[in-house]
């Protein structure tokens, strides 16, 4: 990031479809040059929210502001931005280089200007040049990929959306263009914003990430403190497998967990938190000989275990909750299944998270 | 599949379709024979053949004032039919709005009208209105039953077109109108020109809504029934042949070229997958 000045401003902005609310009361800043990336679950919002920001879709109320100036009245074709469509919009009557160019033609830019324009993002974006004239139907999907950034990038937006534009593309292909993306991204020093359901996705290529809940915007935070630090229960388990603990406050820094009743040494318990979840990550977890291994200790009942790479993932039963404990598979646990085993985990490793 | 087929079962499946090839086509060969006769009745077997009656039928004035009004009308209602039904397909099959589904079959229903209960009931509007019959009333005739039916070719266009495309394509700094002649015209191209090919040949065929609706005009449709009626000669298997040929060369090249724009267009659904 090269300026801290924010570029978009969103206040209160809210949309709704007769009398349900699709996006609700969102305030937000994103910084210029900034990749900011927006997660959530199917239904959340997220594409409504884009929509709203390109233009494509009004506000129901609430301000979006580019540089200070409110914006929410300039129809998309006028709005310095673009957006890369999940479908990509491809323009299938046309070649790889009328689709890139489709913007400068309609700015009226002379076609051998046009043209040199489009062969140098080919080139940026490791598309070889004799597809120039090639039908863009032709093309696999991960070149279609490139040519929809490439079209998107020759309109010379300052903020480029993308929603999902990566979603049906197989995992492999997919890590290369992540790559990519974000190799462009710090290239052009453009500002992006992202949505993804992965958030592993999102932690790959933000600088920051934004969860959101049923029209909410329930997190901001870097791709660190969205995992390590979540603020409640739905942000901690969106993340990828947690274990978590419905529990109660007890004292400055221990809570009371009734499904286990047991007392658990926790981080410092914030003031008017009465009852909450403590959330501990599989990694965070480990198998213990004796109860003083660790400052805290459940006894359980090896269920399951899967190979995952180059990890492996225990399942461990303590009464009816199902904890994962996950170890490097060089450490990999010499238990049996069905064996007792007690498992522990330190304070300092566990979150407390509101609901 | 076919390969696993047995004998008998590929060359019952050959007889039925020769069969049907034949009932459908057979007459149309007595017709191209009768034209070919040099005698003044259609006696079968031909005696003496000849092409005397294409050549009268070239060359006579009344023919070619025949095709110039057929031309004309077929040619208008094409053009008129293709405006209204490219826009009547995108409310019926693009937007949602509400009343779209009565609008859906209130819009197909002509199609179903008997045409020549449709002729009679325009013929005592136009009565009524005060109109003298021309080529122009049967213009409007025409559209009547053919704008439904050119709806219904191009709605089928529309429904698969991406709306993103559109959306794309104006976030992209293209104005409504840049939009819709860049982008929206060119997709839903195959469509429009099947609609228009449609429209085009429906008309250039029609006879019950001509009848009624011509007045001092007359199309080729009609001119073979009034001659059939009354004064036959091989002239009208002659132009009965042409008006046939040419129709069905126009939807052959008519064919080909949708084929070509189809095949363009099915790489794309592919590589979509
Ligand atoms: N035009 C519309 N009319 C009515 N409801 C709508 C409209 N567009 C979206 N919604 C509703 O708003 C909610 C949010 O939709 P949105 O597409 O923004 O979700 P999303 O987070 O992008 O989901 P996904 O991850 O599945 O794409 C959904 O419940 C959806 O049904
Ligand atoms: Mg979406």
């Amino acid at each position: 990031m090269n300026s801290r000045s924010p570029i978009l401003q969103l206040r209160k902005l809210t949309k709704t479809f007769g009398s349900f609310t699709a996006v609700k009361e969102i305030n937000l800043d994103i910084t210029e040059g900034e990749f900011f990336t927006i997660v959530g679950p199917s239904g959340s919002g997220k594409t409504t929210l884009l929509r709203m920001l390109t233009g494509m879709e009004s506000a129901t109320s609430g301000d979006i502001l580019l540089r200070g100036a409110r914006i929410n009245d300039l129809p998309a074709n006028k709005r310095p931005t673009c957006m890369v469509f999940q479908s990509l919009a491809l323009f299938p009557h046309r070649t790889v280089g009328q689709n890139i160019e489709f913007s400068l033609k309609i700015k009226n830019v002379a076609p051998d200007v046009r043209k040199a324009r489009a062969l140098q993002l080919m080139a940026q974006l490791r598309l070889p040049q004799d597809y120039y004239g090639k039908s863009v139907t032709k093309c696999s999907g991960g070149e279609r990929q490139r040519v929809a950034l490439a079209r998107a990038l020759a309109y010379d937006p300052d903020i480029l959306f993308f929603d999902e534009p990566l979603s049906a593309i197989d995992y492999k292909l997919r890590k290369t263009l992540e790559k990519e993306l974000k190799d462009i991204h710090r290239e052009t020093g453009k500002t992006f914003i992202y949505i993804t359901h992965s958030l592993e996705e999102a932690m790959v290529m933000s600088d920051r990430i934004g969860v959101m809940r049923a029209g909410q915007l329930v997190q901001v935070g870097s791709p660190q403190q969205i995992y390590s630090a979540p603020e409640t229960k739905f942000v901690s388990e969106f993340i990828g497998d947690v274990n978590v603990m419905a529990v109660t406050a007890k004292g400055s820094s221990i809570v009371h967990a009734a499904e286990f009743g047991v007392d658990i040494a926790s981080p410092a318990v914030p003031a008017g938190f009465t009852a909450g979840h403590l959330v501990v990550r599989p990694e965070s977890l480990r198998f213990i000989e004796n109860r003083s291994g660790a400052e805290n200790c459940l006894e359980g009942r090896l269920y399951n275990e899967y190979v995952l790479g180059s990890r492996i993932q225990y399942q461990v039963r303590v009464h009816d909750h199902v904890f994962i404990v996950e170890k490097l598979r060089q450490q990999a646990f010499a238990g049996q299944r069905d064996d007792n085993v007690l498992i522990g985990w330190d304070a300092k490793d566990s979150i407390l998270v509101t609901d | 599949m076919n390969s696993l087929a047995p004998r008998w079962r590929t060359s019952l499946i050959w007889a039925w379709t020769a069969a049907v090839v034949i009932f459908m086509y057979l007459p149309g060969l007595c017709l191209l024979l009768a034209s070919m006769t040099s005698s003044r009745y259609f006696i079968f077997p031909i005696t003496k053949w000849g092409f005397a009656w294409w050549e009268k039928t070239f060359a006579s004035l009344e023919i070619h004032q025949l095709f110039q009004t057929s031309l004309l009308i077929a040619f208008c209602v094409t053009v008129i039919a293709v405006t209204i039904a490219l826009f009547g397909a995108l409310a019926f099959a693009r937007y949602d709005w509400k009343g779209r589904s009565i609008y859906q079959k209130i819009v197909l229903l002509p199609i179903f009208f008997p045409q020549s209960v449709l002729g009679l009931s325009l013929l005592l509007w136009f009565n009524a209105l005060g109109l003298t019959m021309s080529w122009q009333t049967a213009v409007f005739a025409h559209l009547v039953w053919i704008v439904p039916v050119c709806t219904l070719v191009i709605s089928i266009q529309v429904y698969s077109f991406d709306p993103a495309l559109e959306e794309a394509a104006f976030d992209l700094g293209a104005t409504k109108w840049q939009v819709f002649r860049e982008v929206t015209l060119p997709v839903l191209f195959p469509g429009i020109f099947s609609g228009a090919l449609f429209a085009f040949l429906l008309s250039w065929g029609n006879f019950p809504l001509s009848l009624y609706t011509t007045g001092a005009d007359t199309t080729i449709p009609e001119y073979l029934y009034a001659k059939m009626v009354a004064g036959y000669t091989p002239g009208v298997p002659v132009l009965g042949t042409v008006s046939t040929v040419g129709a069905a060369g126009l939807l052959l090249v008519g064919y080909a070229i949708i084929v070509m724009l189809r095949r363009r267009r099915a790489a794309s659904d592919q590589s979509e997958v």
